[in-house]
C-alpha cells in the first residue's frame, strides 16, 4: 500500500479550542486543515483536522497519510491534564524534614504568582492552588546530601522500601522523588527508583535529578511532581495516537513538540510529559522565527490574538527568550520553556465598565466560543471585543468564516448600547472607538513591557500578527510602538502547526557546577565531555550524525552576590580555549548590561558560572517554499466594494476599500484605509499604511 | 475628561510604577529586594501627595509622600530638573535608617509636575549591628547614617563627594552602592516614562486625569465607608523587647464616611529600638488599609483624606528624638499593622455586605535575623533569613487562612529555597516545615506558620553570628476574629549542644531531638558556632469563629495533613478521632462538655 | 424579628446585642456587652500551640453566650488589662 511517493510533511497542533493542520510538499502549495479539538480524546480531533486538509487536496485521510513521510505533533494534552486535575494519583518521596517544600511553595509565592495585578491587590480573596499531591501522600526519608554533593547520610535500602510501600498502600499510580541537592549526587534518588521498579514495576517513577538537575528544591520538586502526575496520561495519549496513525495508513516517525521549541521522538516525549507543556505557543514562536529568517528579518515581535488571550514573544536576531519562572496553571516548574507572555484580551473578551470608576475595560473575562460574542447569535448577551470590531466596520457580517455564519449586527449594537455606550453617555460609534483604543493601549503596554522594559527597542523589530483577530488591531499598536513593519503571515490562522514543521529535534542537557569565571578552559571542557558524548549517542540512535548534528554550548553566569543569572551562548569554537573563555565572560557582561541596565553589574564581587548547558540538534529536513513571481501592484481585481470603517487617524468613520484576500496576487498593493477579508481572519490597513502581498502570500504592512 | 483617555492614562501611570519596580529589582540584584520584595516605588504629585502607589511594602506609601514634602520644604528654590534626593531620617519621614528613600522631581518644560520615590532595604547603614536592625542601639545616633534630605544627584550629575561620604559610613560599601544605583535607575525610568506619557497626552490632560484619579479614589472610599456600619472597635498588641512588655492600643472609630485611628493608651516610648515615629505609624495603619478596604480603588491621596490618626507624642507609636527606631519595621510598626488589620477586620465583619472581605490578623511577627560571618568560600556573607517573609494567612469568614500564605502589608513576598541559602551561608538546615498547631483555631482556621533549625556546616571560622530582633515569642499577636483564637506565638531557641553526644542531633527532625540546653533568645547578637543550633518557629494566622463549630471532617483532615495535632483536635476543637475518621458520638460528647465548661458547669479536663 | 449582623458571631435586634447562634439577648445595643457574657479564661501557655518562650501570665479570654455556650469573642490579655470594647452603633434598631 505504501506508494513510492512519500512526499508530504504533515504537522498537527492540538490547541484548547482548535486542532490545526498544515501540509507541505516541495513544489506544491501549502495546505491548511482545521477542526475543533476533542478533549479528552484529543487523538480523534487530530484525525479530523488532517482529514480536513486532505479534503482540500482532493484526497482521503488514508491517502494523505499513506503518502506522508513525516508527522510532527504538538498537543495541549499535558496542560489539559493539569488544568482539569485529571492526572494520576501521585505520591512524593522527599528528604525527611522537608516534606512540606511542595506544599508551602516558598511562602506566599504560590498564592500570588500567576495572578493579575488586580487580584494581587486583593489578598483576602486569593488562595494557593491545592498541590497535585495530597499532604498524606508525601513521605520523608532519612537521607542527606550537602551543597557540594557530599552524601552526609546515605539512604538505606530498607528506608527506601518503607517509603515506597507506604505510598503503594495508599494506592498511588505514580511516584515523584525529589531530594535536597540530588542534582549534584543522584545516588540516593536512584536507589528509590531501583526499589520502586522492584516492588511496583507498573508505577510511573520520576527522579528530580533526571528531569530537572538544577538548584532550587521547590521548583525542582514541583517539576518532578507535575511530570509524575501527567506521565501516564501522556504516555497513553502518544501510544494511542501512534496506533491510530498506523491503523490509518501512516508508516513513519512521530515527532512531538516540546515547550523549549524542539522536537523529540514520541517514545522519548512520553517519558518527559513536562516537556510538552505550552508546546503549542512555543511552536508558534519557532514558526515566527522561521518566517523571520525566510523574510530576512530576524528581529521579530510575534503576536497572536485568539478568542481569549493576546500572546506575545520576542525573537532577537533569531534568538529566542526563555521564561525565567515557568508556570502551568498555578504551578511552577523548572524546564527550559520559550517565553510567551499573555493578557486576557482576545476576540471573545468581555467589554465592561469597571464598577465604581465607570472606566471601560476589556477582559479578563471571556465569552469563549460558547456563548461567544453577541453577534454570533449563540446566546451571548455581554458585548465582546469581536462585537466592537463589527460595530466599527472591521468585520463584515456577511463574510465571516467564508460566509458560513451570518453575524447579528443589530443584536451586538443593542447589547453594546445598553451595557457600554449609554452608561458612558456616548454614541455607539464613539464608545466603540473608545473601547477599541483601550484594547489597543493594553496590548501596546504589554508589548512595551517585554521589549522596552528589557532593554529592547521595538523600532528594531518586525511585528508578526497571528490569530483570527490580530490583523484588526496590529495596525494601531504596531504604529504606536513604531515597529519597522507588520507582517500578517499567510499561515496566520495555523501558526503553531507551521512552527512544528520549522523545528528541529532538540535535546537539552545541563550540569550544575559553581565555578569562578577564571576557571581553566580544560575544566569546563571536562564538564561538557560526558554531555557531548551522551548527546551524540542519543542523536545517533535517532538517525542523526555528521552535518545533521548541531551542538550549542551555553553557560549561565552571574555576578557573585547578585541573583540574576544570564544564560550566555558560547560563540567561540568548542572545546573552549583561554580566549574562548574570555569571550564568554565578555559576552555575559554585555548581555547583563543590556538586560538589567547600565550600572547594574557589581564586578568587584567577581563573576561565577553556575550552569553548563548543551543544546543538541538533529537537523530536520525543511519544506521548501516556492516564492511566486510578483505581479503588478494593481489590486483592483480583488476589490469587492467600499464601506465606512473606523480610522484611527481621522478619529471616526471613513470610507475604506474592501478586498478579498483570495483574489489578491503577489505584488498587489493595498492602500489604507482598507480591509482585507480572508476566510478566517480580517486585516485592517489603517490610513497612512500600505499593504503588499509578498511572494509567499504574506501581507506586509508598511507605514508611510 | 473622556472616560477612554482617562482609562488609558490610568493604566499607563500604573505601568510607569511597574516598570520602575522591575528596574529596581534588575539593577539591585540583591536577595532581599528580589526574593523578599522588600521595596516600594510610587508616584507623587507636584505637591508630594500620593498619586499612584505600587505593590511593595505598603507602609512606605505615605511615608515617601512625607519625604517628598520634606524635600519640597527644605530645598525650596533649589529643586531642579534631574535632581535626586536621599532621605532616611525617621524623624523626618522614613521608617528606619536602613530603608533609604530616593526621591526625584519630574520636570516638564522647566515646571515641576510630579515626583517619583522608591526605597530598598540597603545592605548596611553603619548602625551598631550589621544589616540595619540594631537591637543594641540606645538612640538614633547609634543606628547609622541618617539624613533629613541630601542631594545625591544634581541636574543629572552624581555628587561624588556626597556619594563617597555615604559609602564611607557603611559596611559593604560596594553592595550599598549597588542598592543606591538601583534606586537612581528606578527614578530615572519613572521620570522618562512619565514624561513620555505627558508628551503623548499633554501636560494638562495628564494633570487633569491625576486630579480625577484622586477625586475618584476619595469618593469611592467615602462611599464604601458610608455603606459600613458606624461604631468603635479596639485592638491591643503586646510586644516585648529585651524582657520589657509594651502595648500598642488602638481604638478605631468609624463615623459616616470617616475613619479615626486613635492610639491613646499605648505604652510610653522604649529605650530599645522597637519604637516608631508618627510617620511610621501612619504608614503602618495604611499598609493593611489599602488592600483590605481599597482592593478595587487606586491607592492615592484620595484614600488618605478620609483617615485621621491620633498618636500620643512620646509613645511607642510616636516616639521623640533621639529614641532608637531601627527595629521599628518589625517592632511597633508591625504591631500597628496588626492592630489596624484587627479593627478593620471587625468593621468589615460587622457588615452583611462586606463580611467576606474580613480577615483575622496575618503573619503578626517578622523575625529579623541577620546572619553574618565568613562563608564556605572565604567571603563575607551578611543577609536576612528570608523565611521571615513566609508568614501565615489569617482566616476569612468563608475559608481557612492560607498556610504559609505571606502577609497583608507586603502582598507579593516569598522566601528563598533551602538550597539557595545553604549555598550562600556556611549552614545546614535540619528541617523546614509547617508548624503543627500554629494556625489560630476557629470555625475557619488561621494558616499555619513554619519551623526550622540550622547548624553550622563547612564554616571556615566554625560558624556564624546573627543579629536577632525577634518579638512575638512571649505573646501571640496574630489575633483571631469573632471567637477565633490567635495564631501560635514565635520561638527563637539557641541550642547549646554538648561536644560529646553531638552526633545524636546531626539529623534531628525536631527541636526535642536536638540534644543540649535550649535557651530562648530574642534580642541581640548570638553565636551559631561549633555545635550550636538555632531553632526558629513562627506564628500562624488568627482564626475566625468558634472552633467548636468547625466541621469535624475539616479537623480530621487537618490532623491527617499535619496542620493540627490529635491533642489539639480534642482539646480545642472538641473532635474525637478514631484513627483518621471522626468519632461522631465522641465528638458530640466532647463538644457538649466543652460548652458546659465555658459556662462554668463542668470542671476542666 | 429582624436581626442584623454586627460581628461574625453577634447580631442586633429589638434593642439588644444578641448571640448569633441562639438569639439570646446579651445587653442593650450601643454599649458594652462582654460583661454580660460568660467569661472563661485559660493561659495561652496551656494552649496546644504554645512555645518555649510563651509568657506564663498572658491569658486567652473567651467570651461565651451564657445560654448556649457558643464562643462569641476572644482576646489575649495580661491580668488587669480592660476588656476590649467594641460597639456597633445601632440607630432605631438598625445599624
Amino acid at each position: 500500500m505504501a506508494s513510492p511517493s512519500r512526499t508530504y510533511m504533515v504537522a498537527t497542533d492540538v490547541g484548547g479550542t482548535c486542532t490545526d493542520t498544515i501540509v507541505f510538499a516541495d513544489g506544491e502549495p501549502v495546505r491548511l486543515g482545521k477542526s475543533l479539538s476533542t478533549p479528552p480524546n484529543f487523538a480523534d480531533g487530530v484525525l479530523d483536522s488532517i482529514r480536513d486538509a486532505a479534503r482540500s487536496m482532493g484526497m482521503t485521510l488514508e491517502d494523505l497519510l499513506a503518502r506522508t513521510k513525516l508527522f510532527v505533533h504538538g498537543s495541549t494534552v499535558v496542560d489539559n491534564t493539569v488544568l482539569t486535575r485529571d492526572g494520576a494519583r501521585t505520591g512524593l518521596i522527599t528528604t525527611a524534614g522537608f516534606e512540606d517544600t511542595l506544599l508551602v511553595t516558598r511562602g506566599a509565592y504560590g498564592r500570588w504568582s500567576g495572578l493579575s495585578e488586580d487580584r494581587i491587590k486583593h489578598p483576602v480573596r486569593t488562595e494557593r492552588a491545592p498541590a497535585l499531591v495530597d499532604a498524606d501522600r508525601i513521605v520523608g526519608v532519612a537521607e542527606r546530601t550537602d551543597y557540594k554533593g557530599a552524601v552526609l547520610l546515605p539512604l538505606e535500602e530498607a528506608e527506601a522500601e518503607r517509603a515506597v510501600r507506604a505510598l503503594l498502600d495508599k494506592g498511588v499510580e505514580a511516584i515523584a522523588v525529589a531530594f535536597l541537592w540530588s542534582f549534584y549526587n543522584p545516588r540516593n534518588e536512584q536507589m528509590v527508583r531501583d526499589v520502586a521498579r522492584r516492588l511496583a514495576p507498573d508505577v510511573y517513577c520520576t527522579l528530580s535529578s533526571d528531569l530537572a538537575p538544577v538548584p532550587g528544591e521547590y521548583e525542582r520538586t514541583s517539576t518532578t511532581v507535575i511530570n509524575a502526575y501527567a506521565g501516564r496520561i501522556t504516555r497513553a495519549y502518544l501510544d494511542s495516537l501512534s496506533r491510530l496513525l498506523v491503523a490509518t495508513g501512516y508508516d513513519g516517525p512521530l515527532m512531538v513538540m516540546q515547550g523549549y521549541g524542539g522536537l523529540l521522538p514520541a517514545a522519548e516525549a512520553a517519558e518527559r510529559s513536562i516537556g510538552m507543556l505550552e508546546c503549542g505557543p512555543a511552536a508558534g514562536v519557532i514558526g515566527s522565527r522561521a518566517l523571520g529568517r525566510l523574510l530576512d528579518q530576524p528581529d521579530v515581535i510575534a503576536t497572536d490574538m485568539g478568542g481569549t488571550t493576546f500572546k506575545v514573544s520576542v525573537i532577537q536576531n533569531g534568538e529566542i527568550e526563555y521564561a525565567r519562572e515557568p508556570m502551568v496553571d498555578r504551578f511552577h516548574y523548572a524546564q527550559p520553556k520559550i517565553e510567551v507572555v499573555s493578557i486576557g484580551a482576545g476576540g471573545g473578551s468581555i467589554v465592561s465598565l469597571e464598577p465604581g470608576s465607570g472606566a471601560p475595560r476589556v477582559g479578563p473575562r471571556s465569552a469563549g466560543s460558547r456563548p461567544g460574542p453577541v453577534c454570533y447569535g449563540l446566546g451571548g448577551t455581554e458585548p465582546t471585543l469581536t462585537d466592537v470590531f463589527m460595530l466599527i466596520g472591521y468585520m463584515d457580517p456577511g463574510t465571516f468564516l467564508g460566509g458560513s455564519m451570518r453575524l447579528d449586527r443589530e443584536g451586538a449594537k443593542r447589547a453594546f448600547d445598553e451595557k457600554i455606550a449609554r452608561p458612558l453617555g456616548l454614541s455607539t460609534e464613539e464608545a466603540a472607538f473608545g473601547v477599541y483604543r483601550v484594547a489597543c493601549a493594553q496590548i501596546t503596554d504589554l508589548i512595551h513591557e517585554i521589549t522596552v522594559e528589557r532593554g529592547l527597542d521595538p523600532r528594531d523589530f518586525t511585528l508578526h500578527a497571528f490569530g483570527g483577530s490580530c490583523g484588526m488591531v496590529a495596525g494601531i499598536f504596531g504604529a504606536e510602538l513604531n515597529v519597522k513593519r507588520l507582517v500578517i503571515p499567510y499561515t496566520a490562522s495555523v501558526n503553531c502547526a507551521f512552527g512544528l514543521v520549522s523545528a528541529d529535534i532538540v535535546h537539552e542537557y545541563s550540569t550544575t557546577r559553581v565555578l569562578p569565571a577564571g576557571t581553566p578552559a580544560e575544566d569546563v571542557n571536562a564538564i561538557y565531555a560526558p554531555m557531548v558524548a551522551r548527546a551524540l549517542k542519543d542523536l545517533a540512535a535517532e538517525g542523526f550524525a555528521g552535518d545533521r548534528v548541531g551542538l550549542e554550548w551555553s553557560v549561565d553566569l552571574r555576578y557573585m552576590r547578585q541573583v540574576h543569572e544570564v544564560q550566555t551562548p558560547v560563540r567561540a569554537a568548542t572545546p573552549l580555549d583561554t580566549a574562548g573563555m574570555e569571550r564568554l565572560v565578555g559576552d555575559f557582561e554585555a548581555l547583563y548590561e543590556r538586560k538589567y541596565g547600565k550600572g547594574s553589574a557589581y564586578r568587584e564581587a567577581g563573576i561565577e558560572m553556575t550552569m553548563f548547558r548543551l543544546t543538541a540538534r538533529g537537523l530536520m529536513e525543511r519544506p521548501r517554499l516556492e516564492p511566486a513571481a510578483p505581479g503588478g501592484s494593481d489590486a483592483s481585481a480583488a476589490l469587492t466594494g467600499r464601506r465606512p470603517i473606523f480610522v484611527e487617524a481621522a478619529g471616526g468613520f471613513r470610507d475604506a476599500d474592501i478586498y478579498d484576500f483570495g483574489r489578491l496576487a503577489p505584488g498587489n498593493v493595498v492602500r489604507g484605509p482598507a480591509v482585507i477579508h480572508t476566510p478566517i481572519t480580517t486585516i485592517v490597513v489603517q490610513a497612512g499604511q500600505r499593504g503588499t502581498i509578498d511572494p509567499y502570500r504574506n501581507v506586509i504592512v508598511d507605514f508611510d | 475628561m473622556d472616560p477612554i483617555t482617562f482609562s488609558i492614562i490610568r493604566h499607563r501611570l500604573f505601568r510607569v510604577v511597574e516598570e520602575a519596580v522591575i528596574t529596581l529589582k534588575h539593577v539591585s540584584g540583591s536577595a532581599i529586594t528580589n526574593e523578599g520584595h522588600d521595596l516600594m516605588v510610587s508616584l507623587y504629585r507636584a505637591d508630594g501627595s500620593l498619586l499612584m502607589g505600587g505593590v511593595g511594602f505598603l507602609h512606605h506609601l505615605t511615608s515617601a509622600s512625607e519625604a517628598c514634602k520634606a524635600i519640597i520644604r527644605r530645598f525650596e528654590g533649589d529643586i531642579e530638573e534631574g535632581d535626586i534626593f536621599l532621605l532616611n531620617d525617621p524623624y523626618t519621614a522614613a521608617l528606619h535608617t536602613s530603608d533609604i528613600y530616593l526621591v526625584s522631581p519630574i520636570h516638564h518644560e522647566g515646571r515641576l509636575i510630579a515626583w517619583s520615590a522608591c526605597f530598598v532595604h540597603v545592605f548596611d547603614i553603619g548602625a551598631m549591628n550589621p544589616g540595619g536592625f540594631a537591637p543594641d542601639a540606645q538612640d538614633i545616633f547609634t543606628e547609622g547614617f541618617s539624613s533629613p534630605g541630601i542631594k545625591v544627584v544634581s541636574r543629572g550629575r552624581l555628587r561624588q563627594d556626597v556619594w563617597d561620604t555615604i559609602l564611607n559610613m557603611v559596611r559593604g560599601p560596594e553592595m550599598v552602592a549597588l542598592d543606591l544605583r538601583s534606586m537612581i535607575a528606578c527614578n530615572n525610568v519613572a521620570r522618562e516614562r512619565m514624561l513620555a506619557l505627558v508628551q503623548k497626552y499633554g501636560v494638562e490632560t495628564v494633570d487633569e486625569a491625576c486630579r480625577l484619579l484622586i477625586e475618584q479614589s476619595e469618593r469611592r472610599l467615602r462611599e464604601r465607608l458610608t455603606e459600613l456600619p458606624d461604631g468603635r472597635w479596639q485592638s491591643r498588641q503586646y510586644l516585648e523587647a529585651k524582657g520589657e512588655t509594651y502595648r500598642v492600643v488602638l481604638t478605631m472609630t468609624k463615623e459616616a464616611d470617616r475613619l479615626i485611628f486613635d492610639f491613646t493608651g499605648s505604652s510610653p516610648q522604649s529605650p530599645y529600638s522597637v519604637n516608631c515615629t508618627k510617620w511610621a505609624s501612619l504608614g503602618g495603619l495604611f499598609a493593611p488599609l489599602f488592600p483590605l478596604l481599597c482592593y478595587d480603588i487606586v491607592w492615592n491621596e484620595g484614600v488618605i483624606k478620609p483617615i485621621t490618626m491620633i498618636a500620643p507624642e512620646g509613645s511607642i507609636v510616636n516616639c521623640t528624638r533621639p529614641a532608637p527606631v531601627s527595629v521599628a519595621t518589625v517592632g511597633a510598626i508591625q504591631s500597628v499593622n496588626n492592630a489596624a488589620c484587627a479593627t478593620i477586620g471587625k468593621l468589615l465583619a460587622a457588615s452583611e455586605r462586606y463580611a467576606e472581605e474580613a480577615t483575622s490578623v496575618w503573619h503578626a511577627n517578622h523575625f529579623a535575623i541577620f546572619m553574618f560571618g565568613r562563608n564556605q568560600r572565604g567571603g563575607l556573607s551578611i543577609g536576612i533569613l528570608t523565611e521571615t517573609f513566609a508568614g501565615a494567612g489569617g482566616a476569612r469568614t468563608f475559608a481557612d487562612g492560607v498556610d504559609v500564605g505571606g502577609e497583608i502589608p507586603n502582598p507579593i513576598s516569598r522566601m528563598a529555597n533551602v538550597e539557595t541559602i545553604e549555598a550562600t551561608f556556611p549552614i545546614r538546615y535540619l528541617f523546614r516545615r509547617r508548624l503543627v498547631d500554629s494556625g489560630g483555631p476557629g470555625l475557619y482556621r488561621g494558616g499555619t506558620g513554619m519551623e526550622l533549625a540550622i547548624v553550622p556546616h563547612d564554616a571556615p571560622d566554625g560558624g556564624l553570628h546573627y543579629v536577632i530582633s525577634g518579638k512575638g515569642a512571649k505573646f501571640p499577636q496574630s489575633d483571631g476574629l469573632g471567637g477565633g483564637l490567635p495564631g501560635a506565638p514565635n520561638d527563637y531557641v539557641w541550642v547549646h549542644t554538648p561536644a560529646e553526644g553531638a552526633d545524636a542531633g546531626r539529623f534531628a527532625l525536631a527541636l526535642d531531638a536536638m540534644p543540649g540546653e535550649k535557651q530562648p533568645v530574642a534580642w541581640g547578637v548570638y553565636p551559631l558556632m561549633g555545635k550550636d543550633g538555632l531553632y526558629v518557629r513562627w506564628n500562624g494566622g488568627g482564626g475566625i469563629g468558634d472552633p467548636l463549630a468547625r466541621e469535624p471532617a475539616a479537623v480530621a483532615k487537618d490532623v491527617v495533613t499535619g496542620a493540627v495535632s490529635t491533642e489539639a483536635a480534642a482539646a480545642v476543637y472538641g473532635v474525637e478521632l478514631a484513627g483518621t475518621a471522626v468519632d461522631v458520638a465522641g465528638t458530640e460528647r466532647r463538644r457538649t462538655a466543652a460548652r458546659r465548661w465555658r459556662l462554668g458547669r463542668e470542671a476542666a479536663e | 424579628m429582624s436581626r442584623r449582623r454586627i460581628s461574625q458571631t453577634l447580631t442586633a435586634g429589638d434593642g439588644h446585642v444578641r448571640c448569633g447562634g441562639c438569639d439570646h439577648a446579651l445587653a442593650p445595643v450601643n454599649g458594652p456587652w462582654k460583661q454580660a457574657a460568660a467569661l472563661s479564661e485559660r493561659t495561652v501557655a496551656s494552649l496546644p500551640g504554645a512555645g518555649l518562650g510563651t509568657d506564663p501570665t498572658v491569658m486567652l479570654r473567651q467570651f461565651c453566650c451564657p445560654a448556649c455556650g457558643a464562643l462569641l469573642d476572644t482576646e489575649t490579655a495580661l491580668p488587669g488589662d480592660p476588656f476590649l470594647d467594641d460597639v456597633v452603633v445601632v440607630r432605631d434598631g438598625t445599624p
